[in-house]
């Protein structure tokens, strides 16, 4: 009788919902307590925020609808009024959103609601984080501050794409923050918020070294509910207690013998590339447990900040670039090439057994020649890969057959591979 | 003028042939340009001609292994070709992995598939305030310039690059006396010619083309034309990147309309906005790029309506409708549709979208659309 597999789920990871609770709570209530309010995409919500504004973040908010089952209502609205299926899920997410607002319409999940931007700082990592934002432009005239974000597709341009980026940022985002604020820019307190996020990020990162156990103590869906405290909830300060609270937790399993995966471990160490499927994290986690399988780390949702260290609060807006386009920034490794070398270095350190790629039919921004990465792995290092098409939030673009058939190839070429 | 025709036609019937005998031809190096805003004036300085990517003519096979079903037709039909070694005589090839998401498939399937001796990457930023984007967009042109001088062991000289510039501004001052001339006599061609002459320009050598425009315009100007005037006009707007199929243009012209102008890609954007020859060249190159009309939906430009634009085309032209032909996975277009056709509401202006897609799709069911469009505009 084969072994059945079931997860260890993480006490401290409870604590998390009601942090995000309050942060989407306050940003709605901040209207109405007289205070600012940014949209941002890309990680140019920090900005926002050394203002004192309170600020949505585009994929954070879509994690948000996804997990409290907003997405597919507001979605159908945006279709409703006219978005076409195939664009971007967090686009069309967003544009139902704004439609309901509009027009009053009223949704199953209020919480979902939320206030319209007094500026919208658009951080183009993909284009349609653009496209997004000047449609906001368009349809109500919401003040728009760009800022192109370029993925780094060769090594030596990174000098010059960080320079630009830092240029944008000195000459329009924090302008256009001073106009929308009324004050100048807040340099302080952006010092203030990487220190508290040089502290949690620390934290974090040790978190990390029991992704490297055998056994596994936690797992990528842990890591996936557990990620706001660095990205969108950035310098808020129970970010140090709860990282510090999960730390604790992990070193205990290590100390009496619990793993991620029960009852001894797992049998599969799995790299998961690309986005998290916010609205099916439990369906996702159904079709891996069962096969004893743990996917570990990834390109996106990974440590985003692997060198704390690096991050200067004598240097703020420096450091904000360097955090992307330094020597060891992350939009290196968004770009097809570069990430051949990083999973490289992720499959050689997390011991990985397998590759899934999860390739998203509505934005390609991690979908990036993968199945040319997953050959070049699979020749440099014996490892398999499958991709799956699915979608972040949108149900409609989620197939169940095709995503179970090839996830059971994976399992069965590893147990092929390990027989040799 | 029917003989220029046929040369277009049979350039475009069969690029891959054309190019790779232009290059035995010549001699020359060929680079490839991923569509649209790779400046091809530096690449024809630096003594290469430079060629426009196209959708290809094939069904995708080869391609499923390295790029998904829901990336758009050129995307998949270019790699297809470039993996099946269709494309083997293009010495170079050079993408602008900014323009949309799917461009930053290429780098790595080419790299390590089908590497040319030459290859490129332009980021072009968006048309974003702030000087920072120029200065960018000013080296990262002077980055594909060393680039170009390092592949061909030659400098090139700001002389060679204005007189590469003029050429192209001849091609375009020829190709808006085509549309000009389209515009007074409607129906002089058919809206298939005027894609293939559009898309001939991208192919052959300019100066080869600037002569075949000649010829073609002095035969333009004496042909006479049966009045269209009871047929209704409507411009065409959108596909970008590539080719339409030139069915569907015989259909909207079987349907009683008539194309007296388009927004195209292959077809006036292309050779919309000449570059300035006095000054510095590379300077003028990239004011070229950031002029924000025609405008696109790539380059992140907000303060200009498409809809707008594209309205007063339509009343320019006399014109009672507008055609959108959205590229099926095209992102930029597809997320600017809506509020292009919400302006189309709001000012009354009758519009369908067709979605084409690389593989053959259900033309009974464009068919049906137009046929309902043309109705609609009382032109049948």
């Amino acid at each position: 009788m084969g072994v059945e597999y079931k997860i260890n789920r993480l006490a401290a990871t409870n604590d998390m919902r009601p942090m995000v609770d309050r942060h989407w709570a306050e940003l709605r209530a901040a209207k109405e307590r007289g205070e600012k309010v940014a949209w941002a995409s890309g990680p140019s919500f920090v900005f926002p925020y050394a203002m004192g504004m309170k600020c949505h973040f585009m994929a954070g908010y879509a994690a948000y609808c996804g997990g409290i089952g907003a997405a597919d209502e507001l979605m159908k609205l945006a279709e409703a009024s006219g978005e076409l299926p195939e664009t971007c899920s967090y686009h069309r997410l967003h544009m139902g959103m704004v439609e309901a607002v509009k027009k009053e319409i009223p949704i199953k999940k209020p919480e979902a609601i939320l206030p319209l931007p007094d500026l919208l700082v658009a951080g183009r990592y993909c284009t349609e984080q653009s496209h997004y934002s000047e449609s906001f432009y368009r349809r109500m005239g919401i003040r728009v501050s760009p800022l192109e974000l370029p993925f780094i597709f060769e090594k030596e341009d990174r000098p010059r794409l960080r320079e630009f980026v830092y240029r944008q940022i000195k000459e329009n985002v924090i302008p256009n923050l001073e106009e929308v604020c009324g004050k100048p820019f807040d340099y302080d307190r952006l010092s203030e918020i990487i220190s508290v996020l040089k502290k949690a990020a620390t934290i974090r990162n040790e978190c990390w070294e029991f992704f490297k156990t055998k056994p596994v103590y936690w797992t990528l869906w842990d890591y996936a509910v557990s990620m706001a405290p660095v990205i969108y909830m950035m310098g808020d300060p129970e970010s140090v207690p709860f990282y510090e609270k999960l730390l604790k937790e992990l070193r205990e399993r290590k100390e009496k013998g619990i793993p991620a995966m029960a009852p001894d471990g797992e049998k599969y160490r799995i790299y998961w590339d690309g986005w998290i499927p916010w609205a099916f994290l439990g369906k996702f986690m159904r079709k891996f447990t069962p096969n004893g399988a743990v996917c570990l780390c990834g390109r996106y949702p990974w440590e985003m900040f692997p060198h704390p260290e690096l991050l200067d609060t004598e240097h703020p807006l420096e450091t904000v670039a360097d955090w992307m386009y330094g020597e060891k920034g992350l939009a290196k490794n968004m770009a097809p090439k570069e990430s051949v070398e990083f999973i490289g270095g992720l499959i050689e350190e997390y011991s990985i057994d397998g590759l899934v790629m999860f390739s998203s039919k509505s934005c390609r921004m991690w979908n990036l020649s993968q199945m040319d990465v997953v050959d070049a792995l699979d020749k440099r290092y014996g490892i398999p890969g499958v991709v799956i098409e699915a979608d972040m939030i949108d149900p409609a673009m989620i197939s169940d057959s095709q995503i179970d058939i090839r996830l059971q190839a994976l399992f069965e070429t590893i147990d092929g591979r390990r027989r040799r | 003028m029917q003989k220029v025709l046929s040369k277009i036609a049979e350039v475009t019937s069969d690029p891959y042939a054309y190019v790779a005998g232009l290059k035995d031809r010549t001699g020359k190096r060929i680079i490839g340009c991923f569509p649209m805003y790779v400046p091809e004036e530096i690449v024809h300085a630096a003594d290469l001609i430079p060629v426009v990517i196209w959708r290809g003519n094939e069904s995708v096979t080869w391609g499923h292994a390295h790029v998904p079903a829901y990336d758009c037709g050129i995307v998949r039909s270019f790699v297809d070709d470039a993996v099946r070694g269709k494309l083997g005589f293009m010495d170079g090839m050079v993408f602008h992995v900014r323009q949309c998401l799917q461009v930053g498939e290429f780098p790595l399937i080419i790299e390590r598939n089908v590497k040319p001796a030459y290859m490129k990457i332009l980021y072009l930023p968006p048309i974003y305030p702030g000087d920072g984007v120029r200065s960018f967009l000013l080296d990262d042109l002077q980055s594909f310039k060393t680039s170009l001088e390092d592949f061909t062991g030659k400098k090139i000289s700001d002389d060679d690059l204005k007189r590469s510039i003029d050429i192209y501004n001849e091609n375009r001052s020829l190709l808006e006396r085509v549309y000009e001339i389209r515009r007074e006599r409607p129906g002089i061609l058919k809206a298939r010619e005027v894609m293939q002459i559009v898309w001939s320009s991208m192919l052959m050598p300019k100066e080869d083309h600037n002569e075949l425009l000649e010829e073609l315009i002095k035969g333009m100007e004496k042909k006479t034309v049966e009045s269209k005037g009871d047929r209704v006009k409507v411009i065409p707007v959108g596909c970008l990147c590539q080719t339409l199929q030139f069915d569907i243009l015989d259909m909207i012209e079987d349907m009683g309309m008539v194309i007296p102008d388009d927004d195209l890609y292959i077809g006036s954007r292309y050779f919309a906005n000449k570059a300035n020859i006095n000054g510095n060249p590379i300077e003028a190159l990239a004011d070229r790029y950031l002029t924000k009309i025609p405008l696109c939906p790539t380059k992140g430009v907000w303060d200009i309506h498409w809809g707008d634009e594209a309205i007063k085309q339509m009343k320019a032209n006399n014109a009672k409708g507008i055609i959108s032909i959205r590229v099926k996975y095209c992102p930029p277009h597809t997320c600017y549709y809506p509020d292009f056709k919400s302006k189309m509401m709001e000012e009354s202006v009758p519009e369908v979208m067709i979605e084409m897609e690389h593989e053959i799709m259900s033309l009974e069911g464009v068919k049906t659309r137009l046929q309902s469009f043309a109705e609609t505009l009382g032109g049948v």
